[in-house]
């Protein structure tokens, strides 16, 4: 006789939404949020890639799930060691060092966790420890580093020191092959997940860089995708993943098998308060309007809708997972992070 | 294939297009000029670079709040469509329908009107005014957000008649009441909301909110109205279709069509051109593909009448030239400061000065937009690394023996801009040019060297031409 193991259930109740957009000065809010992690002891770091007319703002910025802004580091754009131009990812190692990449710089830069600069390595090329659109990182229960190439189409893995220590992958869309890859996680076994994004597929290999499986196809159904951004793993398998080209996420169980979906519920955050507080006649007006409006058809499509509808996902181009069971959705188009509790 | 077939052709895709390499004009050569009309008239699902790509690197575009990454956008998709005309066409409207971004703060809105243009812009004209009076951006750009039931405002039943359909002196201020009547309670979603927004500027707290259409049923005036003569319980639709039929009309849309494709000056010729069209437009439901056919295949257009008789706007000079250059083809950090040319030459996207459009024609020209005209299209067309100058030197290089003469170097650079036809005085300038380092030897050229930066010198020297500023 058999039994078939059941894998465990899996609820996502929305909690709040944090952040406000942030026009161009440093300080408070989000200009273009491109990923977010978070440290040990609960702080966010949220990663601002900024539009052009805002590049000098370009930085990481700290606060914490009560939206009390703690500080922030990175000099904005340009080619200094604490300069980005297109960042692109960030992930925590063991110690709570933090790994950015950049597209541009075709480098990682490591901070600790108060903003200094600790190292950097990389520069453009296609020869081992050299990047060409260094995009997805991620980082193994071992602080073994793994970077996602886009433009290589490749995965490279490194010491935290930024020792080369092996590499994977080519352009296609066989498996183990990838077609401009995008966001990585590591599970607590140390399998690396790679968002292989116009392959429309979430990878996944084994420490080493094994093919291990492959889950899902290019649609807007359960389980598939439209350009994938982003991906995480819990504790116990589940994978999230940003659905972004569907503004949406999705969460597979460990087999690969469709769970949960997500479109978005914001609501304001306490800095959108303090904004209304000040701004009672335009917050009387909102409060008489349909923020979910039904739309003429040539607008039915994800991102027209999104684009409309303030409280569903607009440009979801990151899952983040805390150590409590929480996600959160950074959302760049709207400069702010949904937060869900796992239970 | 000869000269003739060539300069007609560059002609026809200078004007429903921006311009062309050699490649390409031999390519519709060989397939004739009928059927490249053709081709461009009923090009869809025209490849360009794609959403997902330029939202992946430019959050700005993905986001599209802000006028110089939406400008940049657009000019992302003018540079790398496969279906020039339906850009050109969605240019054509966006001066006619002029829209600006100053007053409505909501670039991404009007993103979706230059996609209605693009959907609807060969379509049947009434259909195109109602999509127009049907649009957000439009719609609060001329305020008919604030036009009710029980108080018009006329703005935009006004501008509808004087600058979109008939022109002035073809109806009476009271045509204007009654049409502004006739589109009461035509809004956007939560009305309210979106202009305290717009006029505030706010993108707080989580950025814009793009608009759509609603209409109010209990904010429209359904009593009896009187338009050019005609009596009833009029909604919009109705006055666009007295509107459509009118011979004023035709007479005004053929007139812009063939001032903005044909000539910027309407001589004896092009009146003849523009009655031509006019009956098309009646025989064929106000359809402007049907126009425009009547147009391109005409003996007028193709005439040497019509040949560099219009000044070429910004946007035709920076697409054009781009384009020709092969340049900016994905995604690159900086492409704003590349599209915002047009805005320093007069004409920026997403930001007509007045309701009335841009003044075109010689206004293009002063002295200030042509330094600014003469040093884009002399630094995109010098660039020897870009594929379509390279395109340029490899047919240099493959003219004889590879050694050109001063002559033979000049008129062949003119040649592969165009052919641009340039006067004596200036032809001889370039030949001048071109003989202060002798012959050109391209035979042992690297990528690069000096041999191929002459070539790189003397587009740069045509692109400051007054030929070059023509279309």
């Amino acid at each position: 006789m058999t039994t078939e193991t059941q894998s465990p259930s899996i609820t996502l109740d929305y909690v709040k939404t944090i952040g406000i957009v942030n026009n161009g000065l440093n300080g408070r809010g989000f200009a273009n949020p491109y990923d977010l992690a978070v440290s040990r002891d609960g702080r966010i770091f949220v990663l601002n890639r900024c539009d052009p007319a805002r590049a000098s703002a370009i930085r990481v910025g700290v606060l914490s799930l009560d939206e009390d802004y703690l500080y922030e580091f990175g000099d904005g754009a340009g080619n200094g060691d604490t300069q980005f131009r297109w960042p692109v990812c960030l992930a925590f190692d063991s110690q709570d060092n933090l790994y950015i990449t950049d597209e541009v710089h075709h480098r990682v830069t490591v901070f600790d966790a108060e903003g200094n600069f600790l190292r950097k390595w990389g520069s453009q090329g296609s020869g081992d420890g050299e990047f060409n659109g260094p995009a997805g990182i991620a980082v193994g229960p071992d602080d073994s580093v793994y970077v996602v190439e886009q433009h290589n189409a490749r995965v490279q893995k490194f010491t935290s020191e930024g020792v080369f220590l092996g590499k994977w992958g080519s352009h296609g869309d066989g498996a183990g092959q990838f077609n401009l890859p995008w966001g990585a996680a590591a599970d607590s076994s140390g399998n690396v997940y790679v968002a292989d994004w116009r392959n429309d597929r979430i990878q996944k290999f084994s420490a080493d860089g094994q093919f291990l499986a492959c889950f899902g196809s290019s649609g807007s159904g359960e389980g598939q995708f439209q350009r994938p951004t982003s991906v995480a793993v819990d504790a116990e398998g589940f994978i999230y993943v940003a659905d972004w080209g569907n503004e949406r996420v999705q969460v597979l169980d460990a087999d690969g098998g469709f769970r949960v979906l997500l479109r978005g519920e914001a609501t304001e955050s306490k800095w959108a308060m303090e904004y209304f507080a000040a701004n009672p006649e335009e917050k009387a007006e909102r409060d008489r309007s349909d923020l979910k409006p039904k739309l003429p058809p040539h607008l039915n499509t994800p991102y027209h809708i999104s684009s409309q509808t303030e409280p569903y996902f607009w440009g979801p181009v990151a899952v983040s997972l805390d150590r409590e069971g929480r996600l959160y959705v950074v959302e760049t188009n709207r400069h702010r992070v949904q937060v869900y509790q796992k239970r | 294939m000869s000269d003739s077939n060539i300069a007609l052709m560059a002609h026809l895709m200078r004007r429903a297009g921006f311009g062309a390499n050699r490649d390409e004009l031999e390519r519709f050569v060989e397939q004739g000029y009928e059927a490249t009309v053709e081709e461009l008239l009923e090009a869809s699902n025209a490849n360009s670079m794609p959403d997902d790509l330029i939202r992946r690197y430019h959050v700005e575009q993905s986001e599209l709040r802000d006028l110089a990454g939406s400008a940049a956008y657009w000019m992302y998709k003018m540079i790398s469509t496969e279906s020039p005309l339906e850009e050109k066409m969605a240019l054509f409207w966006h001066g006619l329908f002029a829209t600006g971004y100053a007053k409505l703060n909501q670039a991404r809105s009007q993103l979706n009107q230059v996609e209605m243009f693009r959907r609807s812009g060969l379509g049947a004209f009434d259909e195109m005014l109602l999509e127009i009076s049907k649009d957000p951006a439009m719609l609060v750009w001329l305020d008919n957000q604030d036009n009710h039931g029980d108080a018009i405002n006329e703005n935009y039943g006004r501008e509808l008649l004087e600058l979109f359909s008939m022109g002035i002196g073809n109806y009476t201020e009271d045509d204007i009441k009654e049409c502004a009547r006739a589109f009461t309670g035509w809004t956007l979603g939560n009305a309210e909301y979106m202009s305290v927004r717009a006029y505030k500027d706010s993108i707080w707290p989580y950025g814009r909110i793009a608009w759509h259409f609603d209409y109010r049923e209990e904010d429209h005036d359904k009593g009896e109205k009187t338009f050019l003569g005609e009596t009833g319980n009029f909604n919009g639709e109705d006055i666009i279709g007295i509107i459509a039929k009118q011979d004023a009309t035709a007479e005004f849309i053929c007139t812009r069509l063939f001032q903005f494709f044909a000539a910027d000056e309407v001589d004896e010729e092009g009146a003849r051109c523009i009655a031509a069209m006019k009956e098309t437009y009646f025989e064929s439901g106000y359809e402007i593909k049907a126009v425009l056919r009547t147009l391109f295949n005409s003996d007028y257009f193709k005439s040497n009448d019509a040949r560099f008789a219009r000044v070429k706007g910004p946007v035709e000079m920076v697409v054009g030239a781009i384009r020709m250059a092969g340049s900016h083809q994905t995604p690159e950090l900086g492409i704003e400061r590349v599209s915002n040319n047009m805005l320093y030459m007069g004409q920026g996207l997403l930001q007509p000065p007045t309701v009335e459009g841009w003044h075109e024609g010689l206004e293009w020209i002063d002295s200030g937009s042509l330094v600014e005209r003469v040093n884009f299209a002399g630094k995109e067309l010098s660039d020897v690394s870009s594929p379509g100058v390279r395109a340029i030197i490899d047919r240099l290089a493959a003219t004889g023996d590879g050694v050109l003469s001063p002559a033979e170097f000049a008129d062949g650079c003119v040649d592969l801009l165009g052919p641009i036809a340039v006067g004596e005085g200036t032809r001889e300038v370039l030949v001048d040019y071109a003989a202060r380092q002798g012959d050109l030897d391209l035979r042992e050229r690297q990528p690069g060297d000096e041999s191929e930066q002459r070539v790189g010198n003397m587009l740069r020297l045509i692109a400051a031409t007054r030929e070059f500023q023509l279309a």
